[in-house]
């Protein structure tokens, strides 16, 4: 599935765009949740079973109370305690995002979580005893089980019934990694090509961000040497540059054509021409 | 962040605005990582102090570098550090027991009172079901069957005798105390299950809730008019008053809350159907917090006390003096009143 960004905006008023879950993901998490939950609630008491240490009757409370405790109650404290990460949504890097910008607040958790139960654990619990009843009524309840866990398939945002009434947004954990500027210059020499301002007229944003796209990999590989050569010369005739270019420069070449291209646009920007792509003259 | 100067004006404009403030990010982003790690509790107050200015910057460079940089790797980093700083800057500040205490001592009285719309309809659905199943009982006994599964039944059905339903009544089941404690955690376990079915399936125009609901009025009616008949009314009252009380309030208070969310997609007024439910779940939410509680003590009174009170007037008086002390709490706490005599509003409500 495609990814989608949501825009919040946080009280400082500068918007900042998170990255929507993947419904593979949603799943992904609820799965191990569960796995998670129930499997230890096993454990434990395969465990509290062999040392034998506790009175069957005291078991079995223990047992009632902890299989109410995994439903609902253990995803409203985890995400509580984890500002609005289960151990599932950890193992998956997703969290739970309050929509309107603000902090997570304990009634979105909650609100969000105890739809749940119908949402997912109804659903589960009825395919899985296999006391779906035949007839109209079971197909209907089937039909709108489905129906129910598809809510999220459904639209933009991937919200569930839990996520609307709570005004909530489950997202990827964000990750910040800062590249190198490519528009410092590594060696202090004089550089050799010099762009004027008719050279620099023809590309816009775009096209400057797709070559810093380029100029992030040195190529490695012939193949990779043949397509950023390709690439030099195009651009050289493109702008009508009419200087000679010696194959082995290609590279210094295109990495100076993005230094001296990124100036002049932001420049222009500044002064509020700003040029989405090469078609920017022929907007106006 | 002390902006460091920058000498080489080798540099074009953004490269320069990134080498300048380069350190700052840097150094959010080392608090970042501890704080993501351990809690901000963990970090000192210097440094708590520091990732709030630090990230008011982050925003600040975000906000800039938007609108002078057209270095996508620069505005991706930026996006991600600030998100990531967002997401710990705006945390939830309240511990849980705050929020818990807040949750018992305003929260849920207000919203029951403000919610009396939809307590109506979850307790008309109860009463109206009682009605329905008692008198269709004296219609016709066949009803007795149609509405009370077998194996509920358990042999109290219409031409048991009577001996056999009084049994049935003041019998502690042959259960000792230790098989008690697993009684009230199955039945606390099992009807808590019920309510949040219930209350969720609310949102489905509030029809199934109030289904549910009736039908178990219908179970309850039925019932009733079965002992009635034998002559046994008064000790049903009993045996029911001293957990059901607290017991069937907590289902028509889920239904309630179910029906609050359903009334929401029904009848949304001046907001589209997502901000109406989005409103409703305050409420909501609180109800059904409401009734699980009722549920946990409802559980304890019927798996303990009422095997352990054999006598009806103290089944009744226990029953309803525990309804009393909730509607007590329910009618009276969170009213407070400040100097000029206007009712208090806190700022979370207003928000909300």
């Amino acid at each position: 599935m495609k990814n989608r960004a949501e825009n919040i905006l946080p009280p400082e008023g500068v918007p900042i765009s998170f990255e929507i879950a993947s419904g593979g993901s949603r799943f992904g998490a609820q799965f191990l949740d569960i796995l998670i939950t129930f499997g230890g609630l096993l454990l434990l008491f395969l465990g509290l079973i062999w040392a034998g240490l506790i009175a069957p009757s005291m078991l079995a409370t223990l047992f009632f109370l902890l299989i109410f405790f995994i439903r609902v109650p253990y995803y409203i404290f985890s995400e509580l305690v984890w500002n609005g990460r289960t151990l599932g949504k950890r193992i998956v890097k997703i969290r739970v995002i309050s929509a309107d910008g603000g902090r997570l607040t304990p009634h979105q958790i909650t609100a969000r979580n105890l739809m749940k139960e119908v949402e997912v654990f109804m659903p589960a619990t009825t395919l899985m005893s296999g006391t779906l009843e035949s007839g109209w009524f079971g197909l209907a309840l089937g039909g709108w089980m489905v129906a129910v866990l598809l809510v999220p398939l459904f639209n933009k945002k991937r919200l569930r019934l839990g996520d609307m009434i709570a005004g909530t947004l489950v997202v990827d954990n964000p990750k910040a990694i800062l590249l190198p500027d490519l528009a410092v210059r590594k060696s202090k020499q004089e550089t050799t090509f010099v762009f004027d301002a008719s050279h620099l007229d023809i590309y816009g944003r775009y096209e400057l961000q797709t070559l810093e796209e380029i100029l992030r990999e040195p190529p490695k590989s012939p193949q990779a040497v043949t397509r950023v050569s390709e690439v030099a010369r195009t651009i050289q005739r493109k702008i009508n540059y009419v200087d000679q270019v010696l194959p082995t420069d290609y590279w210094d070449f295109l990495s100076e054509f993005y230094r001296q291209q990124r100036e002049f646009l932001e420049s222009r920007q500044l002064f509020g021409d700003a040029r989405e792509s090469k078609y920017h003259s022929k907007n106006k | 962040m002390t902006i460091r100067p920058i000498q080489n004006t080798d540099l074009i404009r953004s490269s320069r605005f990134r080498a300048e403030r380069e350190d700052g990010w840097k150094k959010l982003e080392t608090l970042l990582s501890w704080a993501e790690r351990s809690g901000v509790a963990a970090l000192r107050y210097e440094q708590v102090h520091e990732l709030a200015s630090l990230y008011r910057q982050a925003m600040n460079s975000l906000s800039v570098a938007r609108s002078i940089s057209m270095d996508k790797a620069l505005l991706a980093y930026l996006e991600a550090l600030c998100a990531r700083a967002y997401l710990v800057v705006y945390a939830p500040q309240e511990g849980i027991r705050g929020a818990v205490r807040r949750l018992f001592s305003e929260g849920i009285p207000r919203a029951v009172r403000r919610s009396s719309l939809p307590l109506l309809i979850g307790f008309l659905a109860m009463v109206l079901g009682a009605v329905v199943g008692y008198v269709l009982y004296f219609q016709d006994p066949g009803w007795y069957f149609t509405f009370v599964p077998p194996e509920m039944s358990d042999g109290r059905a219409p031409g048991a005798s009577t001996e056999y339903l009084r049994a049935t009544l003041f019998d502690d089941g042959g259960r000792n105390k230790e098989t008690l404690g697993v009684f009230a955690s199955f039945l606390f376990s099992h009807n808590t299950g019920i309510a949040i079915f219930i209350f969720a399936l609310g949102i489905f125009v509030t029809l199934p809730s109030f289904v549910l609901t009736f039908y178990n009025g219908l179970l309850l009616g039925a019932f009733f008019a079965l002992y009635a008949e034998a002559g046994l009314a008064t000790e049903l009252f009993g045996w029911l008053s001293i957990h059901g009380v607290t017991e069937l309030s907590a289902i028509c208070i889920a239904c309630a809350g179910g029906a609050q969310l359903g009334l929401a997609v029904l009848l949304p007024g001046n907001h589209t159907r997502r901000q109406a439910l989005r409103i409703a779940g305050h409420d909501a939410v609180k109800l059904i917090i409401l009734a699980g509680l009722m549920l946990i003590v409802a559980a304890i009174i019927e798996g303990f006390l009422r095997q352990l009170v054999q006598d009806t007037s103290v089944r009744l008086a226990i029953g309803w003096g525990v309804g009393g002390l909730w509607l007590l709490w329910l009618v009276f706490a969170g009213r407070y009143q400040n100097k000029s005599g206007e009712t208090k509003t806190p700022d979370y409500e207003a928000q909300a």
